[in-house]
């Protein structure tokens, strides 16, 4: 029956796309339709499926997972305070008066947006607010304005704390302690922290790429961008937000605060900001709450039935299966790495990021981990994959909101013109790290480094652990619940 | 007749009860936010109360996103692929919805509902503390399951029998 699960993986994909109903519905309908003929195949234990409760209680207790309504909060905040406004312009007044300016202001409204509010979606409301119009006044065609609106967008992706970085951690941290505990290797397991570190290169390099094919692209523009008159109070404003916003990263970076200390000190300087200059009156808070609950509802709603749906692949055998065809993959580390890369991207077409983080990293990354020592570069080659995916055309997240939301008619011949070159430096940065990990290494203590276990393990002995740390842990016993 | 204006009046108040909780739970954002934030000044300055802090906020965040999933559900913001969908009769997409409702969170969030009750139950029966800290409150966060399941079971029933509902 291990094969099952494949099927109703593939049958998760169709359901999504044929039927329009939310991934969630999708997920725990498919997930019932396994368990049932788990059951009714003698493969599943009715009992085991009682463990369920307990791994979705463990999601309502999870310290990182508060970061969601959080980032939530906070993308809905920049979105009604006049800050990315204010920013844009200022970076637009720095910047020499030249027709790239408007361009590059706008990637690094992107950048410096990402990490605040978490999300590509809210990124891509807030870019398409303050950015998208002046753009367009400047006259920059529309194909270029959704194209960079789009990429900067998914700037955050690579720029830590992001939601979705801080979500593939949680998801590394769990494949990462299956690996390590299966092989018996003495790695420490890798963090939100590792990662971020672990990305801090990589999302620089892109980041400059990003802004120099910005410049070039903007070298064409039909005129000169107007000249900034720039407010006293807009520039203190732009001034204050750098300042917290390099405060939250430093602190994160450095260890002085976790990620979610720094989105609620975030969420919160900003809550107060609003109430503060009158800007959050009682309706609009009351309209801002209304859609930071429904928001983080459905990403925690993804996670429960994902949580469901993979449990039931585990029971299914499925995750074994997995483990052993990603072992058997032929050739080396990279060759590993690359076919399980490719597969994420194909997923793409179908899931966006975050159903991939919750849905197919659990099955696929901790046998690739067994395989493949190195967490930290694994963990920034899905992430460079996820950001790939919200571009993929033409299904991908951010083109596919960005169009929504812009309503602007764009030929698809011309969009992906415009998108091309941020496209292609994506995919040469995606191989750059795929050929050199050490990128993903920077500043990283020797003692963090990988070493074998003392005495080589049997073949026997590591299928005993695999299956160990795959099956599905007991229903807690109460007495030892009592003793909390 | 009056069976089927006995079944509207109760959907009706299912719809209501549940619209009621959602707009209470949204004000739960505000002390979460001001909880975790405290965390860090508690922890680093006053090196004292971070842990209250920290529990109190693991409730808030409990309560809070066991009512988000239905609260999604009536604002239409679950993450879903329409591109081939919206081609549908708006009548096929009704069936679809309560298909979905019907076969797929029903008996999920059912499920959950028993398969929880001993783990709740006792957690309740014994008022279970946070493990780390021992500060009460523990049996909240096994309780937010339940407010979850429950919701998610009203609003699927509202959103089958949603023409007659409202």
């Amino acid at each position: 029956m291990e094969w099952l699960g494949l099927a109703l993986l593939a049958l998760v994909g169709a359901g999504i796309i044929l039927t329009g109903l939310p991934a969630a519905v999708v997920l725990v309908a498919v997930a019932t339709l396994g368990a049932i003929l788990g059951i009714a195949s003698g493969t599943i234990e009715p009992a085991t499926l009682g463990a369920l409760s307990t791994r979705l209680i463990n999601l309502f207790e999870n310290d990182l997972l508060q970061a969601l309504p959080l980032y939530v909060t906070m993308g809905l905040l920049l979105d009604r305070l006049p800050v990315a406004d204010a920013l844009y312009r200022t970076s637009n007044a720095i910047l020499p008066r030249k027709p790239a300016a408007p361009l590059v202001s706008g990637m690094l409204l992107g950048a410096l947006l990402g990490p605040m509010n978490g999300s590509v979606g809210a990124s891509v409301l807030g870019l398409s607010r303050v950015v998208a119009p002046r753009l367009a006044a400047e006259g920059i065609p529309a194909a270029n304005r959704q194209a960079l609106v789009a990429v900067a967008s998914t700037l955050g992706v690579l720029v830590p704390p992001s939601l979705v970085l801080i979500l593939l951690s949680d998801a590394m941290l769990s494949a990462h302690t299956i690996a390590v505990t299966t092989t018996g290797r003495s790695d420490r397991v890798i963090n939100t922290q590792d990662i971020f570190h672990a990305a801090l290169l990589p999302g620089g390099l892109f980041l400059v790429l990003c802004l120099g094919l910005s410049w070039i692209a903007g070298r064409n523009a039909a005129h000169l961008p107007a000249r900034e008159k720039l407010r006293a109070g807009e520039a203190l404003l732009a001034a204050v937000a750098l300042a917290l916003l390099i405060l939250l990263l430093g602190g994160v970076t450095f260890g002085y605060f976790y990620a979610v200390e720094a989105a609620a000190m975030g969420a919160f300087t900003m809550l107060l900001t609003g109430l503060g200059t009158g800007r959050l009156r009682l309706e609009a808070l009351n309209k801002l709450l209304g859609d930071a609950i429904a928001l983080t509802g459905a990403l925690f709603a993804l996670l429960l039935a994902a949580t469901t749906f993979t449990m039931v692949l585990r029971l299914l055998g499925t995750a074994d299966l997995v483990g052993r065809i990603v072992s058997s993959i032929p050739g080396g580390d990279i060759t590993a790495v690359a076919i399980v890369l490719a597969l994420i991207g194909i997923s793409a077409f179908v899931l966006d990021a975050f159903e991939i983080i919750f849905v197919i990293v659990p099955i696929v990354i901790p046998p690739l981990l067994i395989r493949v020592a190195d967490a930290r570069w694994v963990a920034v080659l899905v992430l460079l994959t996820l950001q790939a995916s919200f571009l993929l055309p033409p299904f991908g997240y951010a083109l596919m909101m960005v169009r929504g939301v812009l309503k602007e008619p764009v030929a698809f011949r011309a969009m992906l013109r415009a998108l091309a070159p941020f496209l292609a430096a994506q995919w040469l940065l995606l191989l750059v790290v795929l050929a050199f990990p050490q990128l993903t290494h920077t500043g990283q203590s020797p003692a963090d480094s990988t070493r074998l276990p003392a005495t080589p393990m049997s073949d026997a002995e590591f299928n005993k652990r695999l299956q160990e740390m795959i099956q599905i842990p007991e229903l807690p016993d109460l007495e030892d619940q009592n003793r909390k | 007749m009056r069976a089927g204006r006995d079944v509207t009046i109760v959907l009706r108040s299912i719809d209501r009860v549940i619209g009621w909780l959602v707009a209470s739970a949204k004000w739960l954002a505000l002390p979460l936010i001001t909880l975790l934030f405290l965390q860090w000044p508690l922890r680093d300055l006053v090196r004292a109360w971070s842990r209250e802090a920290n529990d109190l906020g693991q409730i808030a965040f409990a309560l809070f996103v066991a009512l988000s999933v239905t609260a999604a559900t009536r604002a239409h913001t679950h993450l879903a692929a329409d591109l081939v969908s919206q081609r549908y009769s708006a009548r096929t997409r009704t069936w679809l919805a309560r298909a979905g409702a019907a076969l797929g969170l029903l008996p999920w969030a059912g499920f959950v509902l028993i398969a929880s009750r001993p783990s709740v139950i006792a957690s309740l029966r014994i008022h279970e503390a946070f493990q780390d800290s021992g500060n009460p409150g523990y049996f909240l966060i096994k309780i937010a399951l339940w407010i979850m399941a429950s919701a998610v079971i009203g609003q699927a029933l509202v959103d089958i029998f949603r023409s007659d509902a409202r």
